[in-house]
């Protein structure tokens, strides 16, 4: 790997903003090609970021700041990319399940997602069926993130995949689920495509779904 | 039961001086006077604005000082909890220290099986029995979330589990006003009316608003359902630092303390002087491992804040004891809720909840309850300190003595051991040499433990309750389950 890479990488993980502008426009000017910039520079500074955190090097909001460093980058190397590079892994929509007001885990899970290059709607908590299929719909989006943090909440999961269904949605998009109370077995049960225990699993999951 | 007298330590943990305390308090009323914030409960806006706060455009509403003072004014600085008989059994406020279990958890360690599994109704009826029997547990929450029922009318399920299974006072969770106030129909029904009830309330109901800033239409509904009932209810946000609240432990506390003065203007313009308990959660977002944690040291040093923060506003408090973020019966159980329930009685804590939590508030434990309830009781012997009017100096009995004797059947050490404190007695932890803890099995704390949370199983439960009351109970449980399908 060349220096220039190196820099990227080490912007990345640093997470300030600034470095990662200036080391992007450098490996330009130093005629890298964009393909690589983004592959062997950006992504593998969050892929390097993404392991950190696994290992317990960093904490969970370096991984924002990275993912907002890497935006930069990105967009000051975009207009360099050939045709048809899309800069996003996917639409997302996500939120916490009506009557639920839990929404940590949730926020995290969409930050480890847009780190990861998905784009994310976050619709809140306390979000009904019905504005979760909208969103669905409105934003085109291959994937929807339920999170439900309460028993009594749970219920409102099955709800939603009615809806979509019902809408002759289901088809379209990819559901995943997660929650303290959620489990594997569950999320078979109301026929959801993907559970997650944690965050960092929630963005191997999605990927694999996306 | 009775209230035997309070527990209150004679040894006091305060390292807050006053002028920090001003401070905190001025951050907390400023953060209500210039940030506000948002409040989803019609009626609980149209009294806030009547009484002088404001509602601009966004929808944010603003507290003047001037209306946290007078609430202030109006609030008690104690209130009693009563048991299911109707006898006085808790004073709260002051220094005085309660214990007891918290509620909802998902996942049991079996104390029979050893086996992590969900939990489910049994497990709350259990949880009572053993609390029931437990002299330094003084309250009980349902300790379990009884994953075997259906969503509907879980909580007035629960509460009616626990009503059967111990007479110690109870502390409620509820979902909405509805299933709260079927709660405290049956709670009246019990005592043989709501008048009754309000003279001697049997349960305090725990409320939460939702950090940072946000006061949805059930918690001010369930807050305004106990101010009109005289049931006294804890408004506790649980902030946690780093994310819901700031990540400092000033800012944390600052912002805790606006959520639950919100709280306390509206529940006292509803009802001046109705019993109202403050209180902030401590815990703090662990950056690795994006945990709750309860028991992260950051998490205690909030916790010393927000205790002495209450002390000074003469409130009583809603604390926490006899917890661990751990996930076995282990060292670090032990550890953990050593310093925290040590903490709390420190502190002069009034109402110490949560004993038997472990894993960031997803297990429980009945070794972990029989455990906090030793620790108690030897640490109730250590903060009743030594009283100064009887310093049992003893110079007569080493003049008697004098060199070379002994003491072993002195009558001073027969006078202390027979008349006066005694020895404190352990009903858990060691005091065997090696070859008889051997002779006896080798049997350690947790064993120890468990063994006496299954022995208080065996023995008799409460007396029943009366079948009127009970068919009475299930009605209100039908019609909410018809209003809640
Ligand atoms: C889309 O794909 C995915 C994939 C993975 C997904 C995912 C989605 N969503 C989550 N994940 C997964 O990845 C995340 C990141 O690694 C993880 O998310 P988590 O959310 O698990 O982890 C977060 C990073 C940190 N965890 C948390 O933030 C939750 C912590 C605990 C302590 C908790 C908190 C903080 C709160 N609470 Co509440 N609360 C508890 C919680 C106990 C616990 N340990 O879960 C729990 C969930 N609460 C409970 C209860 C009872 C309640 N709470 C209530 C309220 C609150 C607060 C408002 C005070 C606050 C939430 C604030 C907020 N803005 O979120 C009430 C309900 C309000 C409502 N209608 O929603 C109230 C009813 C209490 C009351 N007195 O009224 C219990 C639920 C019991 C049950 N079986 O249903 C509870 C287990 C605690 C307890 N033992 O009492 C994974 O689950």
């Amino acid at each position: 790997m060349t220096d220039i890479m190196k820099d990227i990488i080490a912007a990345v993980i640093d997470g300030e903003p600034g470095p990662v502008t200036t080391a992007v426009s450098a490996a330009l000017e130093a005629g890298e090609d964009p393909e690589s910039i983004l592959n062997d520079g950006l992504t593998a500074g969050m892929t390097a970021v993404g392991e950190m955190l696994d290992q317990g090097e960093i904490f969970i909001p370096d991984v924002l700041w990275a993912a907002e460093a890497m935006q930069e980058g990105l967009a000051v190397l975009l207009p360099h990319l050939a045709h048809g590079v899309s800069r996003s892994a996917g639409t997302v929509v996500i939120g916490t399940v009506q009557g639920d007001v839990h929404d940590i885990g949730k926020n995290l899970v969409g930050l480890m997602l847009s780190g990861a290059g998905f784009e994310v709607r976050d619709l809140g908590h306390d979000v009904a069926p019905e504005a979760f299929v909208d969103s669905v719909a409105h934003n085109g989006a291959g994937l929807l993130g339920m999170s439900a943090m309460l028993t009594t909440t749970m219920p409102a999961m099955t709800r939603t995949l009615e809806l979509l269904r019902a809408r002759g949605m289901r088809e379209k998009v990819h559901v995943l689920v997660g929650g303290a109370p959620v489990t594997q077995g569950y999320a078979d049960k109301i026929g959801a495509d993907g559970w997650a225990i944690d965050a960092t699993r929630a963005v191997v999951v999605a990927k694999e779904l996306a | 039961m009775r209230d035997r007298t309070p527990f209150e330590p004679v040894i006091q943990l305060r390292h807050l001086s006053d002028d920090t305390k001003q401070r905190i308090f001025d951050a907390a009323l400023q953060v209500l006077a210039d940030v506000g914030a948002s409040v989803s409960h019609p009626e609980g806006v149209e009294l806030l604005v009547r009484s002088g706060c404001t509602l601009d455009d966004s929808g944010l509403l603003r507290v003047p000082p001037s209306a946290v003072e007078r609430a202030l004014s109006t609030v008690p600085s104690s209130f009693a909890l009563y048991d299911r008989s109707g006898s006085q059994a808790m004073t709260l406020g002051g220094n005085n220290v309660y214990f007891g279990t918290g509620s909802d958890l998902m996942w049991q360690y079996d104390v029979e099986t050893g086996e992590h599994r969900p939990s489910g109704l049994d497990d709350i009826a259990r949880v009572a029995r053993v609390c029931d029997g437990l002299p330094n547990i003084d309250f009980v929450m349902s300790g379990a979330y009884p994953t075997d029922l259906g969503p509907q009318g879980v909580y007035l399920a629960t509460f009616l589990t626990m009503m059967r299974n111990t007479t110690k006072p109870l502390v409620l969770v509820a979902e909405n006003e509805v299933d709260l106030g079927a709660i405290i129909d049956t709670a009246a029904d019990l005592r043989g009316g709501a008048e009754r009830l309000r003279e001697a309330p049997y349960l305090l109901a725990y409320v939460e608003p939702v950090s940072p800033l946000l006061h949805p239409r059930e918690s001010i509904a369930k807050l305004l359902l106990c101010a009109d009932a005289g049931v006294p209810v804890a408004y506790v946000p649980a902030p946690l630092a780093g994310a819901t609240s700031p990540i400092s432990s000033g800012g944390h506390v600052v912002q805790g303390m606006a959520e639950c003065l919100l709280g306390l203007v509206v529940h006292q313009l509803r009802a001046p002087g109705a019993p109202f308990m403050f209180g902030v959660n401590q815990g703090s977002l662990d950056m690795v491992s994006g945990q709750p944690s309860y028991t992260a040291i950051e998490s205690f040093m909030n916790y010393l804040t927000i205790v002495e923060m209450a002390k000074w506003l003469r409130l009583p408090n809603w604390g926490i004891s006899g917890c661990t973020d751990s996930q076995a019966i282990d060292a670090q159980l032990g550890l953990e809720v050593a310093e925290l329930t040590l903490l709390s009685m420190l502190l002069g804590s009034n109402l110490n909840h949560d004993v038997g939590f472990m894993g960031f508030g997803l297990t429980g434990s009945l070794e972990e309850i029989v455990i906090t309830d030793e620790f108690v009781s030897m640490n109730k012997k250590l903060l009743s300190g030594v009283p100064a009017e009887d310093l049992d100096l003893a110079v007569e009995a080493i003049a008697g003595v004098g060199p070379k004797g002994h003491y072993l059947g002195h009558p001073h050490t027969r006078a202390h051991l027979r008349k006066g404190p005694g020895q404190w007695r352990p009903g858990l932890l060691n005091r065997d040499n090696r070859d008889r803890w051997v002779e006896a099995g080798s049997v350690d704390l947790r064993e120890k433990a468990r063994r006496k949370a299954l022995a208080i199983l065996q023995t008799d439960p409460p007396a029943p309750l009366d079948p009127g009351l009970l068919q009475r109970a299930d009605a209100r449980m039908n019609t909410l389950r018809r209003e809640t399908v």
